[in-house]
């Protein structure tokens, strides 16, 4: 047998091989369909029953809290005081905690070096009370060019509150008219705007199992939220709903493509935001965790339950 | 390569280059030395000329090209030594000479080589939110804004922002922000009302602001500065004094109370009562009234007080401090309102260098991360790059906007660009999948499609961001102001011309 002989034998195998794979990869594509065909409304119930143990988790919470969040001194007033310098956070909690109520204490590192660059202490005292003990403790004066002191009197932080709260009502709401302004259809309209509403109530559920106080920057996020969490969901409604081309399937797969790739490039810019800059600012921490929580729910609510829900709603609808 | 340039390209490449023109400060590009950001009216440098936006090139003969040197320089002329020295300092385009004992009192910064203007929480200062505790108007609001801007400007206080913002619950609030140094007595300057009267009994003579008061002497060491100090108990007590002129008015109703007054029985050069001062209702200083001034006339008043303290040093400067105070009160008036400060940041600018540092790492590494992830999805590097130079653009082209409107870029301003980037990407990966699809319709329908999902998406994000600009007395403005400047920049400019970059990748 000559070389080419051999050679030409060996690219046919190949081919065989090439064409072998590929009808396996149609036949588990089939299957795959079958599958999806045959679960998808078992998909659908996951988010369900996790939005209803989480509506249950936050009734309980608010039961126990008096609110479905605990609020930091941005939403109660109260005084941050970032000084710059390298102290012991574990003694001066001790030391605080003995002293004033409600403090935390956390330490702002260089992501770089690890080295404790300040401490921050938040409390519902005034900076009047808490200013003189620092300085006792740490024996300096604290002045503009070592300390950051934030204060924001109780009554403003209420009204914020109360704001913030209706900002996120009325943002809910123009969304939710956005929507069905868009579509002009109802089911599919609601299904988007109660993905979005799973969101926001899962992101809640998961702050509050982490123990994080909310801060008015922590609701800007949820706001922000509502318009971020339903770009998949009109992705997904417009190729399925308004679009006929190809299979429900085919078109459920396709947005899904595009919807994770969008969904995990947003995550990876959130995530990098989260590692770098958290430990510097509280409010850029706070911005970031609720977007990373939050995207990583719209996945969950986008693909489990809006896209079966669609599909569900196609199917019947063409029949 | 084909590549065809359209007009939406071209509008992209022509914004992109006047967002540059717009940010770059051309001025400054190429000169060295440091820019005088603050300095006190009455101090000798400010005598000898030195001004706010003067550029410091060297001084005494050594070259400054950054704040640090600045620094080093200064401490290096005035280490172990009490005399006054002289000081030649080069500006840009003058010199100033004067002696000195000490390191000047100005606030000096680095040249800035753009014209982006970072908030306060990067660069230090101070803000207030303040809250009249009875209900005013637009235009009552204004006057309180006019009389706290003189006030601070007395202080010599320039780089400050005052305005009034309302909320979602119709309050009204004053916003005042301070960039770089802030005086110590900062709430004292602007939430005490400081009403100033003089009462000589029951009566009130004449009370701080231009109706009594023509003039207040000041900055002028031959009516107004400090008489003496003395030791006293432990510690020392140092005695200041200033004229003022009074108006007519005022001076006639003066003449009116003291001549029906008797003479003092123990000390009889003097009227049997006092003059009394009072700041915001509370006596600070009693001051005999010579028996010469009875029944008279007279516009010019000296008016006094002393201040303590346990050095002989630390007590002239509390005595100047509060006597710049009574100055302001006098020249100002009081304020009409009760005020309430209901928040108060001061903040230090010592992390903001390292924190922009971070931030410009976090906006790198995730296009980067992005970056990585699309090109492990599509495999393909042109498209790749042109997502990557999309997002690059509409961040340039949403700074060079932020320029131009003089935009403060504070914290939430910031997180807005970072999240934009977010959603811009997310964008173009609907526009580059939709015309790839293998559907049987043409690219330019294909791409229409796209356009719509954008398009919704722009909105329903304008609908959750629109509330922020009224709630929290818009101190939470800057994110939702950036992330619409940014997306509006996205769905009219940037992402229309990805949509025709790719077309054009797709005919090649």
């Amino acid at each position: 047998m000559s070389d080419n002989q051999e050679k030409e034998n060996k690219q046919i195998e190949q081919k065989v091989e090439q064409k072998k794979e590929k009808k396996e990869f149609k036949e588990h594509l089939k299957n795959a369909d079958a599958v999806y065909n045959k679960y998808y409304l078992i998909l659908l119930l996951i988010p369900v029953i996790l939005l209803a143990l989480t509506l249950v988790y936050l009734t309980y919470f608010s039961y126990q809290n008096g609110d479905i969040i605990k609020k930091d001194i941005t939403l109660t007033g109260g005084t941050s005081i970032q000084v710059h310098t390298n102290t012991d956070i574990i003694k001066l909690r001790s030391a605080l905690e003995n002293k004033f109520e409600d403090v935390s204490v956390r330490e702002v590192s260089d992501i770089i070096t690890g080295e404790q660059v300040a401490f921050i202490v938040e409390t519902a005292s005034s900076p009047e009370e808490v200013k003189p003990f620092l300085e006792n403790y740490l024996s300096i004066k604290l002045n503009n060019d070592n300390s950051s002191v934030e204060f924001t009197g109780s009554a403003l932080s209420g009204s914020f509150y109360n704001q913030l709260r209706v900002a996120i009502l009325i943002a809910f709401i123009l969304m939710a008219l956005a929507v069905f302004l868009i579509f002009r259809t109802f089911a599919p309209s609601v299904a988007v705007v109660f993905a979005a509403f799973s969101d926001i109530v899962m992101t809640i559920a998961v702050i509050d199992l982490l123990g994080i106080k909310m801060s008015t920057a922590g609701i800007v996020a949820i706001l922000m939220l509502i318009g971020y969490s339903v770009d998949t969901d009109i992705l997904l409604t417009t190729r399925v709903v308004k679009r006929h081309e190809g299979s429900v399937n085919s078109r459920i797969w396709s947005s899904f493509k595009t919807g994770i790739t969008m969904t995990l490039s947003a995550l990876s810019i959130v995530i990098i935001g989260l590692i770098f800059t958290s430990s510097f600012s509280s409010i850029f921490n706070q911005i970031f965790t609720v977007l990373a929580i939050g995207l990583f729910f719209d996945i969950i609510n986008t693909w489990a339950f809006n896209a079966s829900f669609i599909k569900w709603y196609v199917e019947r609808r063409n029949k | 390569m084909n590549f065809k340039f359209t007009w939406k390209i071209w509008i992209l490449i022509i914004l992109i280059i006047l967002s540059l023109i717009s940010i770059i400060n051309f001025q400054s590009l190429f000169s060295q030395g440091v820019l005088v950001k603050n300095i006190e009216l009455n101090s000798t440098e400010y005598q000898n000329g030195l001004r706010q936006g003067d550029i410091i090139t060297s001084v005494n003969g050594k070259e400054v090209s950054n704040s640090v040197e600045y620094v080093s320089a200064m401490s290096n002329i005035f280490t172990n030594n009490t005399e006054p020295i002289k000081l030649v300092i080069n500006t840009k385009d003058k010199q100033v000479v004067f002696f000195s004992d000490k390191i000047p009192k100005i606030t000096i910064s680095n040249i800035q080589k753009t014209k982006l203007k970072a908030g306060l929480d990067l660069q230090g200062g101070a803000r207030a939110l303040i809250k009249p505790e009875q209900e005013i108007d637009k235009g009552q609001m204004q006057d309180l804004i006019s009389i706290i801007s003189q006030r601070l400007n007395t202080f010599g206080i320039s780089d400050v922002v005052i305005r009034p913002v309302s909320d979602l619950s119709g309050n009204n609030y004053m916003l005042i922000e301070i960039a770089g140094a802030t005086p110590q007595d900062l709430e004292n300057l602007i939430a005490e009302q400081g009403k100033f009267e003089a009462k000589i009994g029951n009566e009130t003579v004449f009370v701080g602001g231009n109706n009594d008061i023509t003039h207040v002497c000041r900055d002028d060491a031959t009516c107004s500065g400090i008489k003496s100090c003395n030791q006293y108990s432990g510690g020392f007590v140092c005695e200041y004094a200033f004229d003022i002129y009074l108006s007519e008015e005022a001076a006639q109703k003066h003449a009116d109370i003291t001549r029906n007054l008797g003479i003092n029985a123990s000390n009889p050069n003097y009227l049997d009562k006092q003059i009394d001062f009072y700041v915001d209702d509370r006596p600070t200083q009693s001051l005999f009234i010579s028996k010469n001034l009875k029944g008279q006339v007279t516009t010019q008043v000296q008016v006094s007080g002393s201040s303590q303290g346990s050095t002989r040093d630390e007590t002239i400067k509390i005595a100047e401090a509060e006597m710049k105070t009574m100055q302001t009160i006098l020249i100002t008036g009081s304020l009409p309102y009760k005020l309430e400060i209901v928040k108060l940041d001061t903040i230090s600018p010592i992390l903001g260098q390292k924190f922009t540092y971070l931030i410009l790492l976090t906006g790198i590494v995730g296009l980067l991360a992005v970056s990585i992830i699309i090109f492990f999805r599509y495999r393909n590097v042109k498209a790749s790059l042109a997502i990557l130079f999309t997002s690059f653009s509409e961040v340039v082209i949403l700074l060079g906007i932020a320029a131009l409107i003089k935009w403060n870029l504070d914290l939430p301003s910031i997180v807005g660009i970072l999240v934009m980037i977010g959603t811009g990407v997310d964008q173009q990966i609907v526009i580059l999948d939709e015309s790839k699809s293998s559907s049987s319709t043409s690219m330019k329908e294909k791409l229409k499609g796209a356009l719509f999902i954008v398009v919704s998406c722009f909105l329903t994000v304008v609908c959750s961001l629109l509330p922020l600009f009224w709630a929290g007395a818009g101190l939470l403005k800057g994110f939702a102001v950036t992330t619409l400047i940014g997306l509006t920049v996205g769905v009219l400019i940037t992402r229309p011309a990805f949509a025709d970059i790719i077309k054009s990748f797709s005919k090649e």
